[in-house]
């Protein structure tokens, strides 16, 4: 359970606060997989990290017993001077893990990369980076994943590996998605939350939610 | 995955950040991570023999090599490195704090670290170097003058801190600060003891904590100099005054820095 007791976010701007939420009040269930809809600007990403726990809420409070990843966006917290191989050594380390080999190993084959595991991470394309940055969240093991746009790059092939690799995760764990791509959320979540109007609004019901946000 | 301690998390991204620095900070060069003790020792090489061969005996109480190698290695190390490598802490490192276990603290903590590490080590390579060369490098009262050190450590450690956390109201600061390095290398008596300095000119030079460091780690260092103005609880009061105003404002504005 994730919740939103009272949860506003605003960024202070030279025209006054910009609200992003406002008083919001949520419960995200355990067994849910959330999509979250809304324009570029709406606060999708800000909201994915208030709960990723690495932005805080101006009022209120988000309380959750889970363990969230890290918001996954395109290369998100990776060091570009690293090799694949020390970045995830690094995610473990900060996680306490103890034993990396598996971990590591496991990513260089989940990312596909071969031998470019070793190199540093800004000789990655984009597709790559994707592949990898997928590749790390995978390797541990989460309650809930945050995902941001994560899926929308990379070859069809691999696309459809994640998704396969989700569906593994999904007896112990739940995903928030944000993405523009509406089948993907329609294959991958059953609930979703609506921002719009500096309101957020759930939805139990995803093709609702693409409704609304279609005819906004 | 398992629930760990406040403690034990700190202690784990403090260690990840410190490896992942001593990786990353000299990557890029051809001799990689042997610069890291490299720089510093150059550097402590080169005025050794430029002050060393001009001021042979000047000092009376000690061999002028070994007067050098006393004052601006802890000056250079765990002052200007430490204080500037706190300051500039929220740069690099924005990618580290996508992951909810990293805040900026451990950043400093690990920095603050990594210099502490480099004095011992380049310390202990230097002074074997000179033995080999025929001096007595070595600190009289060893216990005493680390606790100086350790002191004028902190005090940089909390100064870079409190630099870091008014530069990111006002990015100014950063410039001031570094601005700041080359006059204090001469308001600090690193290369003189203050005993040749005329006393009626103490007055200028004393409100400066590093000053107090610089001739207590002196007074520690070799038996037979007694610095006329050293005065240890200024130096301990200064560094507690700093830390606190440091860490009051990483309390204050850590939120505010880590928001997009």
């Amino acid at each position: 359970m994730i919740r939103f007791s009272n949860v506003s976010k605003y960024f202070p701007t030279r025209f006054g606060p910009k609200y992003v939420l406002k008083n919001l009040n949520l419960e995200i269930p355990d067994d849910r997989d959330i999509a979250i809809l809304g324009t570029n600007g709406a606060g999708k990403s800000t909201l994915l990290r208030l709960v990723g726990g690495i932005d805080f809420p101006t009022e209120g409070k988000i309380v959750s017993d889970r363990f969230i990843s890290w918001p996954l966006a395109l290369a998100s917290g990776l060091q570009s001077s690293l090799t694949g191989r020390e970045n995830v050594r690094f995610i473990c380390r900060i996680h306490g893990m103890k034993a990396n080999r598996q971990t590591e190993e496991y990513v260089k084959e989940f990312s596909e990369l071969g031998d470019s595991f070793e190199l540093p991470v800004d000789s990655y394309s984009s597709g790559m980076k994707s592949k990898y940055s997928f590749a790390v969240s995978m390797g541990f093991d989460f309650d809930t994943y945050l995902m941001d746009e994560i899926m929308s790059v990379g070859d069809a092939g691999f696309k459809k590996k994640c998704e396969n690799a989700i569906g593994n995760k999904r007896a112990s764990a739940n995903i928030i998605l944000v993405s523009h791509n509406m089948d993907l959320l329609r294959r991958q979540c059953n609930a979703a939350i609506l921002l719009a109007y500096g309101r957020a609004d759930f939805y139990e019901s995803v093709d609702q939610a693409i409704f609304r946000y279609q005819s906004l | 995955m398992k629930a760990r301690s406040a403690f034990s998390i700190q202690r784990d991204v403090i260690f990840a950040i410190f490896v992942r620095e001593m990786i990353t900070r000299f990557s890029n060069y051809t001799l990689g991570n042997i610069w890291l003790v490299l720089e510093p020792l150059l550097m402590m090489v080169l005025f050794i023999v430029l002050f060393g061969a001009r001021g042979r005996g000047a000092y009376g109480f000690v061999e002028a090599p070994v007067f050098i190698f006393a004052a601006f290695l802890p000056f250079r190390t765990l002052w200007t490195a430490t204080m500037r490598q706190s300051a500039s802490a929220r740069g690099g490192t924005k990618g580290l704090l996508e992951y909810r276990q990293v805040r900026l603290f451990d950043v400093f903590m690990a920095r603050t670290f990594i210099e502490g590490g480099l004095f011992v080590v380049i310390g202990v390579i230097l002074g074997l170097g000179m033995m080999w060369l025929g001096y007595d490098p070595w600190p009289d009262d060893l216990l005493l003058t680390l606790g100086y050190c350790a002191v004028l450590w902190l005090f940089a450690a909390s100064f870079g801190m409190l630099a870091c956390m008014v530069g990111s109201i006002a990015k100014e600061i950063e410039k001031l600060v570094s601005m700041l390095t080359m006059p204090l290398m001469f308001l600090s008596a690193v290369f003189f003891p203050m005993t040749i300095v005329p006393q009626k000119y103490w007055v200028f030079l004393t409100w400066n904590p590093i000053l107090h460091a610089m001739e207590l780690i002196r007074e520690g260092w070799m038996d037979n100099y007694t610095s006329p103005v050293a005065d240890f609880y200024y130096l301990f009061g200064a560094m507690i005054i700093c830390l606190a105003f440091s860490l009051s404002s990483y309390r204050l504005t850590w939120r505010r820095i880590v928001a997009k």
